[in-house]
């Protein structure tokens, strides 16, 4: 990193920063880390809530206040019902794969490349913006004047989602009903296709294979 | 502070939540993950925002936040789904894209 | 041309039609539909060969009907183009008229066949190939019909082909017709390339005296000879002369009345029409005409000698087939041209009855063709009988009766030629004597055939197949009247009128002597002897025949049998040619296929597509690994690729190639400036002139400039920094500095 970097910033904002930096970074390994989901949604709500600390250092009040309402309140209750829902353990977090290993690697070497980049070529800092900078009326502005289009388009997104969420996750009672049924007859179809042996040998062998087939699929 | 702080601290978001995607098999952290790189994403759009004084940045954050609100609430219900049909998370199983 | 109702191309053009609306439409029709698109396309083509026959006859050098330019290509120039001249137009005549009866014959004959429609669409188009044949103005259009009627030829032999045997006789003849149908190519370019002109007339024109075909060539011969060759080699394919027969006896695999048109009647006869067509070129090499004369008799008596010992209906017919072209190449071959077409004109007539007879036979044996159960089926078959009898009675030579005519023009024409020069006189009376024992082979099997068939009180046949025996029926019997009422007086066109004193009763020769050229002279004791010799032999054979075959097998007959069991085998096995020929050339090219097929084909070819295939699978079943359906992995790929492409994307790009360095004396000048991506960012560059790990110069300039102290041979280090992604790359370069 490059040290020799004109440091304009007050010492108080830098101890704010890294100190919401590094609650940000311990948090968000917290949460990929833990075994319980409750707990890593609970790291995860951390998370949120130092991004919004730093969104303000960087006069994101109105994103800040965004970060907090809609992630640290509307998606991490959505989280929680789901974990609830399912509550399940893992019994080990972290499948060792071969290429994960080397996906790391490349991620770190990325890291690197990517600290480089930006300490060499990106824009420094503005000295100082508008009082009204990042502020609810200017967004407000902006979104409704130019970016009438995308605001609405993503309306439509969020639509869908509610639809799409309700369909997926809903019941399907009647197909679960008609395959329970179907299960029930091809039992009862074998059952009496047993007073024929030589039927019995062919059928049997093909229901016994089908059963294996299903078993090391769920097993795998 | 100067910008590249900033970068790096929401690219170190993202790999962390590149990692969670990536090696975790419960479907629910993956998602979490997904929700990290989102937010790392986000960071890098205000900082980029605050360093050339344009607050167009702040409005893909926005949209960037819908987004991920969607992309939760369709990603946990298939989640749901995926439980009530395996009666399990756990990635590892849910394989069907193989076949 | 105003003479015409119609225009030549009509005739061939008729059946064509013909067969092209049966192929599309015929499969739905019904059979009396199939037969009268058929038959009328024949009959049609029949009118207008009439009609154009009759108005080419005050015409000298008869009538021509130019289509297009078919082929022009430099110099070459060949016309779609019909001739219509006293040679065609008999030609033209036999083909759709006797062409038609065997149509009407086939109606009855293929009653029962499921392929009806498909039958006679192959029919029409084979009357179509050969009409094109003989019509034809120049070599290549005759070639067109040439290769057509051998089309049709395979077509019709293999009609059956759902039974490997006659699929197989379907090959043979293709492939054994394609041996002398590139002869026949050869001799076309050979006159070709002496002439420039491939059309008849203009052919015939240039083989007057001091003709280029003169020139000599190969061996000392002049070109005609060589022309004349290749072109038989042709013919001997066509019309089943030695070494090619050996495809006719099989063809006979196919229909009936396909055996009797195409096999007897008409195509088999292309090769006689082509020599004579080709006549003048023939005229310049007497060598040439003595090999088709000696070719001709050769084959008419080893044919013949064949013919005695087989059982097979149609089989002693085939050979009777090329026995009697034997005889017709004789004729054109002693420069006898108008003769040889004689017999080709009354051959066509008794040798189709003979197989329409033949055809009514198995029909009425339940399909069997062994004469050797058959007998005494002179009263149970009486129609075909009479006409059998008068076509025998024709072929045997018996006075009166067609072939008596024509076999004796060919016999006494042979003794009388004297067109080989010195040295070769003797060629004459050599194949006139093979051609007399051949016509006493010829009495002699046809009258056997007579006498086993017809003759005795009683059928060796199965009571079964016995109590089946029929006369056919009239769409039979019709046609083989008619037919041997023309092998019966047909000869009456081609009395020697000459011996009478008056040569105008020969309506034939006088006729054929505007394109044939004069007709050879032959004396009248000559002719007289030779008509006498002829009745005498013709008599011998029948009366030879009877005292061993009459009314079934006789005593003489077993003896003989049973004194050379080992010849009549041999006789039988028919010389066992076809055995000879396995072994000198389909064994070989067999060996030699096989040496090509494991090396060629399985090693190099085979080889490459599999080691193809086996890398294919070797990456694949590495690669499918990935396939893992595991989303996870995938993007555990996707962030590996996009390291990989960071890294290769940012490096310096400092390609050795661009890397320009200048040497005078000591000092060294080198740009290490390259065009690219990395140009746009910057870039540290390092230069270590001597590689001892101390850079002489640092900076981002790509220029540097350094003096050795010493001349030598050192070694350049570049390194090269991309400032904004920080990676390196590392170049090294040898210079040499005196």
């Amino acid at each position: 990193m490059n040290v020799d970097a004109p440091m304009n910033a007050s010492g108080a904002e830098q101890v704010v920063f890294w100190l919401l930096a590094a609650m940000t970074v311990f948090f968000a390994v917290f949460t990929v880390t833990r075994k319980n989901p409750v707990t890593a949604v609970m790291s995860l709500v951390g998370t949120f809530f130092s991004l919004a600390g730093i969104y303000a250092t960087l006069s994101a009040h109105f994103l800040a206040i965004l970060q907090v309402l809609v992630y640290a309140g509307a998606i991490m209750v959505l989280f929680i019902f789901v974990v609830m829902i399912l509550n399940r353990e893992e019994v080990s977090p972290v499948p060792l794969r071969f290429v994960s290993g080397f996906a790391v690697l490349a991620a770190i070497y990325l890291l690197v490349k990517f600290v480089h980049v930006a300490d060499a070529g990106v824009p420094p800092m503005a000295p100082s913006v508008p009082e009204t900078f990042g502020t609810v009326g200017n967004i407000g502005d902006l979104l409704f004047r130019d970016f009438l289009f995308p605001f609405e388009a993503i309306s439509l997104l969020l639509l869908v989602a509610i639809v799409g969420g309700v369909v997926v996750s809903r019941t399907h009672q009647k197909e679960v009903d008609a395959t329970v049924a179907a299960a029930a007859r091809k039992e009862a179809h074998d059952r009496q296709l047993a007073d024929y042996p030589a039927h019995d040998a062919l059928e049997g062998g093909e229901g016994d294979e089908g059963h294996d087939a299903h078993a090391h699929g769920g097993g795998h | 502070m100067p910008t590249h702080y900033y970068l790096v601290l929401s690219f170190v978001l993202f790999l962390i939540g590149t990692g969670g995607v990536l090696m975790r098999r419960n479907a629910l952290i993956v998602l979490m993950g997904i929700e990290l790189q989102l937010n790392g994403g986000n960071l890098a759009m205000l900082a980029f925002s605050r360093a050339l004084g344009d607050e167009k940045g702040h409005v893909f954050a926005f949209l960037i936040i819908a987004l991920a609100a969607a992309e939760a609430a369709v990603g946990l219900a298939i989640l749901v789904g995926l439980f009530r049909g395996r009666q399990t998370v756990n990635l590892d199983e849910a394989t069907l894209m193989k076949r | 041309m105003e003479n015409l109702i119609f225009n030549l191309r009509l005739i061939p053009l008729m059946p064509f039609l013909g067969a092209a609306v049966l192929m599309l439409f015929g499969r739905k029709w019904k059979r009396d539909t199939v037969l009268v698109v058929a038959a009328g396309a024949i009959l049609l083509s029949c009118f207008v060969s009439i009609d154009a026959f009759f108005a080419q006859l005050p015409a000298e050098g008869g009538l021509v009907d130019t289509l297009w330019t078919w082929i022009a290509a430099g110099d070459l120039k060949v016309d779609l183009a019909f001739r219509m001249d006293a040679l065609s137009g008999l030609l033209c005549l036999i083909i759709t008229f006797i062409g038609f009866l065997i149509h009407v014959y086939a109606s009855g004959y293929m009653e029962h066949d499921p392929d009806y429609a498909r039958f006679f669409a192959y029919l029409n188009l084979f009357c179509g190939s050969m009409l094109v044949l003989v019509l034809g103005d120049s070599l290549p259009v005759m070639f067109v019909g040439w290769e057509g009627v051998g089309l049709c030829s395979y077509l019709l032999i293999g009609f059956w082909y759902k039974e490997n045997a006659n699929a197989d006789a379907g090959k043979k003849a293709f492939i054994t017709n394609r041996i002398g149908d590139f002869g026949f190519l050869l001799g076309m370019f050979l006159i070709y390339q002496y002439t420039g002109t491939l059309k008849f007339t203009e052919v015939a024109a240039a083989a007057g005296a001091g003709s280029p075909l003169l020139t000599l060539s190969w061996l000392g011969a002049p070109v005609a000879f060589w022309a004349c060759l290749f072109l038989f080699i042709g013919a001997t394919g066509k019309s089943a002369q030695i070494p090619l027969y050996v495809w006719l006896p099989d063809a006979m695999a196919g229909p009936t009345p396909v055996s009797a048109l195409i096999h007897a009647a008409t195509m088999v006869t292309a090769g006689v029409y082509m020599v004579a067509r080709m006549h003048a070129v023939y005229l310049l090499s007497p060598g040439a005409l003595a090999i088709v004369a000696g070719v001709g008799a050769l084959t008419a008596l080893f044919a013949a000698i064949i013919g005695f010992a087989q059982n097979d209906f149609k089989k002693v017919l085939a050979y009777s087939t090329v026995s009697q072209l034997g005889f017709m190449f004789v004729g054109v071959g002693t420069a006898n041209f108008g003769a040889g077409v004689f017999h080709l004109y009354t051959h066509a007539f008794f040798k189709a009855g003979l197989f329409l007879c033949a055809g009514s036979i198995m029909h009425a044996m339940s399909g069997s063709g062994d004469i050797t159960i058959m007998g005494g089926l002179r009263k149970k078959t009486p129609i075909t009988h009479a006409v059998f009898l008068v076509c025998w009675l024709a072929i045997c030579g018996v006075p009166i009766f067609s072939g008596f005519f024509s076999k004796d023009a060919i016999v006494a024409g042979a003794f009388a030629t004297d067109v080989y020069g010195p040295g070769l006189e003797w060629v004459g009376k050599a194949v006139g004597v093979a051609l007399l024992l051949a016509a006493l082979g010829t009495a002699f099997y046809m009258s056997r055939l007579y006498f086993l068939v017809f003759s005795g009180s009683e059928t060796r046949a199965s009571e079964e197949i016995q109590h089946h025996i029929h006369e056919s029926p009239g769409a039979m019997t019709g046609p083989l009247v008619v037919l041997a009422i023309g092998a019966g007086l047909g000869g009456l066109i081609g009395i020697p009128g000459g011996l009478f004193g008056h040569p105008e009763w020969n309506l034939l020769a006088h006729r054929l002597e505007s394109v044939l050229g004069p007709e050879l002279d032959v004396p009248k004791a000559t002719e007289g002897a030779f008509m006498a010799v002829s009745t005498v032999i013709a008599l011998a054979g029948i009366g030879l025949a009877y005292v061993f075959y009459g009314g079934g097998y006789r005593e003489p007959a077993k003896k003989f049998a049973a004194a050379a069991p080992k010849f009549v085998q041999l006789v039988r096995d028919k010389f066992r040619v076809d055995e000879l020929y396995a072994f000198l050339f389909i064994r070989p090219i067999r060996f030699i296929s096989k040496a090509i097929y494991r090396v060629i084909d399985r090693a190099i070819i085979d080889g490459t597509v599999n080691a193809v295939g086996m890398v294919t699978g070797a990456v694949g079943s590495i690669v499918r690994r990935f396939q893992s359906g595991d989303g996870q992995g995938y993007m555990a790929w996707f962030a590996i690729g996009a390291a990989a492409l960071v890294f290769f994307a940012t490096r310096p790009g400092l390609i050795k190639n661009d890397l320009r360095v200048t040497t005078t004396g000591l000092s060294v000048e080198v740009d290490a400036r390259h065009g690219g991506r990395a140009s746009q960012q910057p870039v540290e560059y390092e230069f270590d002139f001597d590689s001892d790990g101390k850079p002489e110069i640092t900076g981002t300039s790509s220029l540097a400039h350094h003096t050795y102290a010493r001349p030598g041979s050192y070694k350049l280090t570049i390194t090269a920094h991309n400032l904004t992604w920080g990676t390196t790359n590392v170049e090294h370069e040898r210079i040499e500095v005196q």
